[in-house]
């Protein structure tokens, strides 16, 4: 491939911006004001320069006096009397269930502080989401309702079991609904608790809610083949994979296992049987999914449904009436060969798309039927349950209880008056009600209106089950005991329905008992010990049946048709007027979680933005409306207003805006609150779905609000450290991708490297290989890292520095898809006229400390504080480090991180681990750093150091794959593999054998011990799409 | 008369001799009965009973008195697990009024055996009531056998301070006799002289002192000393900071790792239980305590706090967990949180002694902080310990590669990287 082919961050770093320029001169973004306090100011400056040595004087002289003092007595506290299987010091691992996904909770001493997929996971096999890495600090969240609370004050249980019983008798005795809305609940016990409930209470109806919905595809099957289900994607049966707008590696219902699928083919094993799956996106806005995909396609909102209407007839070879051309330049050709490729890898085909819209996915079932998907890359008979909700559902709720006839609503993991598009409707509706109960464990914005809030436990603290998938059951078991005084919802059902039990373990264990256990061949207590220790049973899935779509599609496609052309109607860049896409980012997903902040300061995978939502334009609209960056617009869409900065996306199709739900929440806790805009008031409910699209227009207000993205923070002043190729190319051959810089005469620092004892790697040589080609970008090995390590979250305005924390980061490039060999959408390379910043590729590259065999750092650091070990780790002594900071000056990767603050001892931080309670979170076997040193990734050596501990004691030598990363452990795409170099036989020393290894800023010479493979694009061949 | 008499006496002595053998002969029948169940009681009962007082098991005293029936009894001891089986009513009583904890079978046990045991618990119990009927008469002896002891330390006190007292006055008496005889002498006269020349003696000692500090080079040198004497002085003591060897605090309980450890000889991982498995050797838990406290030293005020701390009531053998709160132990080992130290790697792994960090802990009534704890100390044993890797498969490979670069060299800890930062600093 070219390797003249430009990669860069940001458009501020394309353009080479004065203001990137000068932020990148130095190390730090904003230097020390030294100067100003030794410079002739001196008197006149803050801190004049007598006040400076009085304090100093002071503080030597008070030091001194407090160093008098005798050393503080440490108490130590054993257990009165120890647990059995509680050792000091010695890690527990649990099984339990995160959203269907089984895990496993490691606790010490009764804690837990860290959360692991479970190895033998259906789902995922062990991978994990940033999500379910990011939830264990929800536990430890002080801000959570810490009683039950009635009428806005605390009371206790046995007040609120009576009251609620007493109103819900009432309620019942009036004829009136009794509403419990509740998000998707897959769980079969807690499912059976609520049946019970309705059969206790004959007027009680259960509401499902998602406040992201998947009702359209749901209700398309329903409408194509009888079956109201959300299927199950095979996305590793597809060859070719065509996705409008479905963002399905990260956002679209189950993106782990997703992301395990695709990339299975796609990994380096998978290269090496030279094979490769194709992958193209159509969509607006860029998605996780469409910076993975092979060809990506910026389309307008309005124009996936003709899209799919052209693909469609491409495909059957007839013409649904109302059919036309696309505006986008080229998109019916690109069309026509999507078509052809599809076709002919029909059986071996997925199309799928993210509308909620029940006529556009009817549509797509019809596409899918022609090539052949169901029974192999789709699954209708063992179908996900992750999402049920039923839009119209929530509708006629907020309806009925505006008329009147609800007379107690319950919320169960629902907050509709922050995520319903209209939520003075809901607030409305709710006055009307007599009884409302949220078991929100936070006062979020619909329990502040209700009359009873019954806190939930936190999933940690509960009993229950899950099954997200058919036939596969996970089981729910606390790792502690409840931190407050709060019950689990199904125990609150169970108790005023006046269940025959009232404990709700009991009855998880009635419902394995009589129904589960057997399904995974257990029995008895000795079945359900068993289960605990697997964590799931799982039935042999049913045979996926093949279904043929034989509707009439004329009246689906003259909806979609005229949907479109509503939306597309006037829209014009000069008169203001843009196709708005509300999307969900990988973050922040729905805002549930939006008071975590491991996941707001997760730099988003795309924009690179923490702590904000924003608008995403493309680069061209932003210039013809004359914004500033991060210039703030006024966006009026179905009747709302709000303002948010700009973002110059690349990939943006021109004419759209795209914005992110989950955030602007006003009662989500100190640190969800105020962060970024609501944009759920721009959903409509049209056609009986809940609608992601509409028309909005915008109002320069010319103010500024900067944004803290992190994309250039880490510059390589433009060496080139990505390595790409086309499958084509990497057919004809494997190392096509590596085009060395020139051969480099090789030095090297130590003498006499073989004998030396220092510096011989004699038994273990830690390296690690990272393949580009199966990292998606989704960075939830950002927060495994951070939940592993105890890095500390350092804020909005701290990241505006330049002075994040994360040991390891995902830097996203983008390049202009202009090559000279593949350029352009087709051979005559039309693509050219499109505007560069829609047709960009992207590449992700993990970065993280390289344990350079030749690191800068060491030689620089005048006190020997970082330092190499005869295993190839590149260490750091917090306790020598006197801060001097020319390391991370020296470091050509720039992944060192410098404490400007005790984050977690410092009122100025006050979002992260600012109190004693949150504080439990810690892993106790990493030291919390203070301020002034420097750190940076250890290579996970207290996990190195365990695993060596174990093999010793169990007297066998350390094996291969037993010591695993926190970074790795969590991905689900098997992107990085650590290990042993030494032994032939490991894992990463077969993957860094590969042709496609290559190692960053290898011409320095500094010798890294992370190899990276060449990233492999899909590329089509000349008669097919670019 | 004389022979009446004589008769009378030896009829007397007969019937005495016959009364006395009778007697002795019954004694010696139910002596040897009572001790066979002495031995049988002391080897098989007491881990969980005591006869007067309620343990794992009732008070076998009160108990076997009550319980005539020494059939069901013999049966009891030897399987009752049959009779709860059986749902004996009895049986089933004292079983769920004991939480259904059931007692060992002792099926070894012949009648003969149990007869001898509940034998001597009978009349063992029948001592220790006698001796509380007879408390009561005897009670004041009792209380003047225990008041003579201080009243007579306190006597001896007083009578030894008097002494004192007496020989102080004599002293002062004696002194002033002297004195007056002296007075008398003339002796005044030498007094006078004698400060004559001490007075001298003082000018003397000022001119001296005067020349001296006038020396410069003297004075240089004193100086000199002093700073360096002071500044020694000060660097130990700032090498020394926060090292604290020797520290040894006041603990809640009077503990004795010399009666445990040494005279008892009890393992220290009996208690310190993690000390081999990760990395904390661990403070026990109340509840191994409570393994042998439960029947051991039960008077003891010391071991009372162990009672009051878990709640527990000697009485009823009950725990009230809402009554517990834990010790609060004073730590002696203090490592800084930057340093991360594992007990199972040196103590499992590596096979090394607790008294090579810890001293002789086994001597020690109240453990102090034997060894430094320095990071020089750290690295100087590891410098020097040889890599105990003999039968552990681990070290196989890791050894072998060693030896190929350096032949015939020790191979330490150091060595294998012991002394790298990242071995306990992150």
């Amino acid at each position: 491939m070219d390797s003249n082919k430009k990669y860069w961050k940001g458009l501020e770093e394309l353009n080479n911006t004065p203001e990137f320029v000068e932020k990148n001169r130095h190390e730090f973004a904003e230097p020390i004001p030294i100067e100003e306090v030794l410079s002739g100011g001196g008197l006149s400056a803050k801190t004049p320069r007598r006040d400076f040595l009085k304090a100093l004087g002071f503080g030597v002289g008070a030091v001194t006096l407090a160093a008098c003092q005798k050393v503080p007595v440490h108490k130590s506290i054993p257990y009165l009397i120890k647990p059995e299987e509680v050792t000091p010091g010695v890690a527990n691992y649990y099984t339990s269930t995160f959203e269907g996904n089984a895990i496993l909770v490691k606790t010490r001493e009764g804690r837990p502080i860290k959360v692991e997929g479970n190895p033998n996971d259906l789902l995922s096999k062990g991978g994990l989401s940033a999500q379910a890495q990011a939830s264990v600090l929800d536990l430890y969240d002080n801000t959570r309702v810490q009683d039950p609370m009635m009428d806005g004050s605390t009371t206790g249980w046995a007040q609120v079991d009576a009251f609620v019983k007493s109103e819900l008798a009432a309620v019942a005795a009036a004829g009136k609904t009794i509403s419990i809305v509740s998000a998707t609940k897959s769980s079969p016990s807690t499912q059976a608790v609520i049946a019970d409930f309705i059969t206790k209470y004959p007027t009680a109806k259960h509401v499902t809610y998602d406040a992201v919905s998947y009702t359209g595809i749901i209700k398309a099957n329903q409408n194509s083949f009888g079956k109201a289900v959300l299927p199950h994607y095979n996305f590793d049966k597809a060859d070719v994979i065509v996705s409008f707008g479905a963002d399905f590696l990260g956002t679209w219902i189950s993106g782990e296992e997703f992301t395990r699928q695709y990339v299975s083919n796609r990994n380096g094993k998978s290269l090496e049987e030279k094979k490769m799956s194709r992958h193209i996106q159509f969509e607006s806005g860029m998605s996780m999914t469409g910076t993975n995909a092979d060809a990506r396609i910026a389309i307008k909102p309005s124009e996936e449904g003709p899209a799919l209407v052209n693909l469609y007839n491409a495909i059957s070879g007839t013409t649904l009436p109302g059919s036309k051309k696309l505006t986008t330049p080229n998109a019916d050709k690109v069309i026509t060969l999507v078509a052809k490729e599809l076709v002919a890898a029909k059986g071996r085909a997925l199309v799928v798309c993210g509308s909620n819209d029940v006529a556009t996915q009817v549509l797509v079932n019809a596409i899918n039927s022609l090539l052949g998907s169901y029974g192999t890359t789709i699954d209708l008979d063992n179908p996900s349950r992750q999402y049920a909700g039923n839009d119209s559902d929530i509708v006629d709720f907020i309806a009925a209880a505006k008329r009147g006839d609800v007379g107690a609503a319950i919320f169960l993991d629902a907050n509709p008056a922050y995520d319903y598009h209209s939520a003075d409707a809901v607030k409305e509706a709710l006055k009307k009600v007599r009884l409302k109960v949220s078991f929100s464990d936070h006062a979020d914005e619909t329990a502040t209106l209700c009359n009873v809030v019954a806190p939930n436990h936190h999933y940690l603290e509960s009993w229950g089950d899950d099954s997200v998938i058919e036939g596969y059951y996970t089981v729910m078991q606390p790792a502690i005991n409840p931190v407050y005084n709060t019950r689990q919802a199904e125990t609150s059902l169970l108790i005023w329905s006046d269940n025959a039990v009232k404990d709700y373990y009991t009855y998880v264990r009635n419902n394995w008992n009589t129904k589960l256990l057997a399904i995974g061949g257990l029995s008895g207590q000795a079945g359900w010990e068993t289960l605990l220790q697997t964590g799931f049973v799982k039935a042999a899935p049913k045979t996926a049946g093949t279904y043929s779509f034989n509707l009439d599609l004329n009246a689906v496609a003259q909806t979609i048709l005229s949907q479109s052309a509503k939306l597309a109607e006037g829209v014009s860049v000069d008169g203001k007027k843009f196709e708005l896409q509300v999307y969900q980012n990988n973050a922040m997903r729905d805002g549930k979680r939006a008071n975590n902040p491991w996941l707001q300061e997760l730099p988003d995978p795309v924009s690179k933005v923490t702590w904000d939502n924003f608008v995403a334009m493309s680069a061209t609209d932003v210039k013809k409306l004359g914004l500033d960056e991060f210039g703030v617009v006024k966006v009026t869409a179905n009747g709302y207003t709000v303002e948010l900065p700009v973002l110059s996306q690349p990939g943006q199709a021109q004419g759209t805006i795209s914005i992110a739900v989950g955030y602007g929440r006003t009662a989500a806790g100190k640190v969800g609150n105020n962060v970024g805009k609501n944009a759920y008031p721009f959903y409509s409910f049209r056609n009986g779905t809940f609608q992601t699209t509409a028309q909005a227009a915008l109002e320069v207000t010319g103010d500024v609000f900067p944004l803290s993205q992190t994309q250039t923070h880490h510059s390589y002043e433009g060496r080139n450290v990505i390595r790409e190729t086309s499958f084509a190319e990497y057919k004809k051959n494997p190392a096509s991708g590596k085009h060395e810089e020139g051969e480099h005469k090789k030095y090297d620092l130590w003498e006499n490297t073989n004998n030396d004892r220092i510096h011989a790697r004699p038994v273990y040589d830690w390296v690690m290989a990272i393949d580009l080609n199966a990292c998606t970008g989704c960075g939830a090995c950002v927060v495994a890292c951070s939940a592993e390590n105890n890095v500390p979250v350092v804020g909005k305005e701290e990241v505006g520095r330049r002075r994040e924390m994360h040991w390891i980061r995902i830097d996203r490039y983008y390049s202009f898809n202009n090559d000279s060999v593949h350029g352009g959408v087709t051979k005559e390379k039309e693509i050219d006229k499109l505007d560069n910043y829609d047709n960009v590729t992207v590449v992700h590259q993990p970065m993280l400390c390289q344990h350079c065999d030749h690191a800068p750092c060491e030689t620089v650091c005048p006190v020997l504080a970082t330092v190499h070990s005869s295993e190839g780790l590149n260490q750091m002594a917090y306790n020598r480090c006197v801060g001097t900071r020319y390391c991370a000056n020296n470091c050509p990767y720039k992944v060192r991180r410098f404490n400007w603050f005790n984050y977690w001892n410092d009122s100025r931080f006050d979002n992260y681990l600012n109190n004693e309670h949150t504080q439990l979170v810690l892993n106790p076997d990493v030291t919390t750093r203070f301020r002034g040193v420097m750190e940076k990734c250890s290579m996970c050596v207290q996990r190195i150091q365990a695993g060596k501990l174990k093999a010793k004691m169990e007297k066998r030598p350390l094996q291969d794959g037993e010591i695993k990363m926190a970074c790795q452990q969590t991905c689900s795409a098997n992107a990085i593999i650590f290990g042993n170099r030494n032994d032939k036989n490991s894992e990463v020393y077969k993957a860094l054998q590969s042709e496609r290894t290559y190692y960053v800023l290898e011409e320095l010479n500094v010798q890294p011990g992370i190899g990276y493979q060449v990233k492999v694009r899909n590329t089509g061949t000349e008669t097919t799409l670019a | 008369m004389r022979n009446i008499s004589l008769i009378l006496k030896q009829f007397s002595r007969s019937v005495l001799l016959v009364a006395g053998l009778a007697v002795c002969g019954f004694n010696a029948h139910a002596q040897a009965d009572a001790a066979k169940g002495e031995a049988l009681f002391k080897a098989k009962c007491t881990a969980c009973h005591k006869i007067d007082v309620r343990m794992t098991g009732p008070a076998l005293g009160p108990q076997l008195t009550q319980e005539t029936d020494d059939a069901y009894l013999t049966k009891w001891i030897q399987n009752n697990q049959a009779l709860i089986a059986a749902k004996n009513p009895k049986a089933l009583k004292i079983y769920n009024e004991f939480n259904q904890a059931g007692m060992t079978v002792f099926s070894e046990l012949s009648d003969a055996d149990v007869g001898n045991i509940i034998t001597y618990v009978r009349t063992e119990w029948k001592k220790m009531q006698d001796e509380k009927a007879k408390a009561p008469a005897g009670g004041s002896a009792a209380a003047e056998d225990q008041g003579p002891s201080s009243v007579i330390i306190w006597g001896l006190l007083g009578v030894i301070v008097i002494a004192f007292i007496v020989i102080l006055v004599l002293n002062k008496v004696i002194a002033t006799l002297e004195r007056l005889l002296l007075n008398k002498g003339g002796v005044a006269l030498i007094e006078e002289s004698e400060d004559d020349e001490a007075a001298k003696a003082k000018a003397n000692r000022a001119e001296v002192f005067k020349k001296l500090i006038k020396n410069k080079k003297l004075v240089f040198f004193v100086v000199l000393c002093g700073t360096i004497a002071l500044g020694s002085w000060q660097w130990v003591t700032m090498w020394n900071t926060n090292v604290h060897q020797g520290y040894q605090p006041v603990q809640p309980i009077k503990y004795s790792h010399e009666l445990h450890a040494g005279a008892m000889k009890i393992e220290c991982q009996y208690c310190h239980v993690a000390a081999f498995k990760g990395k904390n050797a661990s403070i026990p838990s109340l509840n191994i305590c409570m393994n042998c406290h439960k029947s051991v030293k039960t008077e003891s005020p010391e071991i009372h706090k162990i009672y009051d701390a878990l709640g527990y009531d000697p009485n009823t053998a009950k725990y009230d967990s809402t009554k517990a709160k834990p010790i609060q132990w004073v730590r002696i080992h203090n490592l800084p949180d930057l340093a991360y130290f594992n007990h199972s790697q040196h103590v499992k792994v590596g096979g090394i002694k607790c008294q090579t960090c810890h001293g002789q802990v086994q001597e020690m009534k109240e453990v102090y902080q034997y060894s430094p704890l320095t990071m020089k100390w750290c690295i100087q044993c590891h410098r020097r310990t040889e890599v105990n890797g003999k039968g552990n498969a681990y070290y196989d490979s890791i050894l072998a590669a060693h030896d190929k670069i350096k032949k015939g060299e020790k191979v330490t800890a150091a060595v294998l990287g012991g002394i790298e930062c990242a071995k306990c600093h992150y």
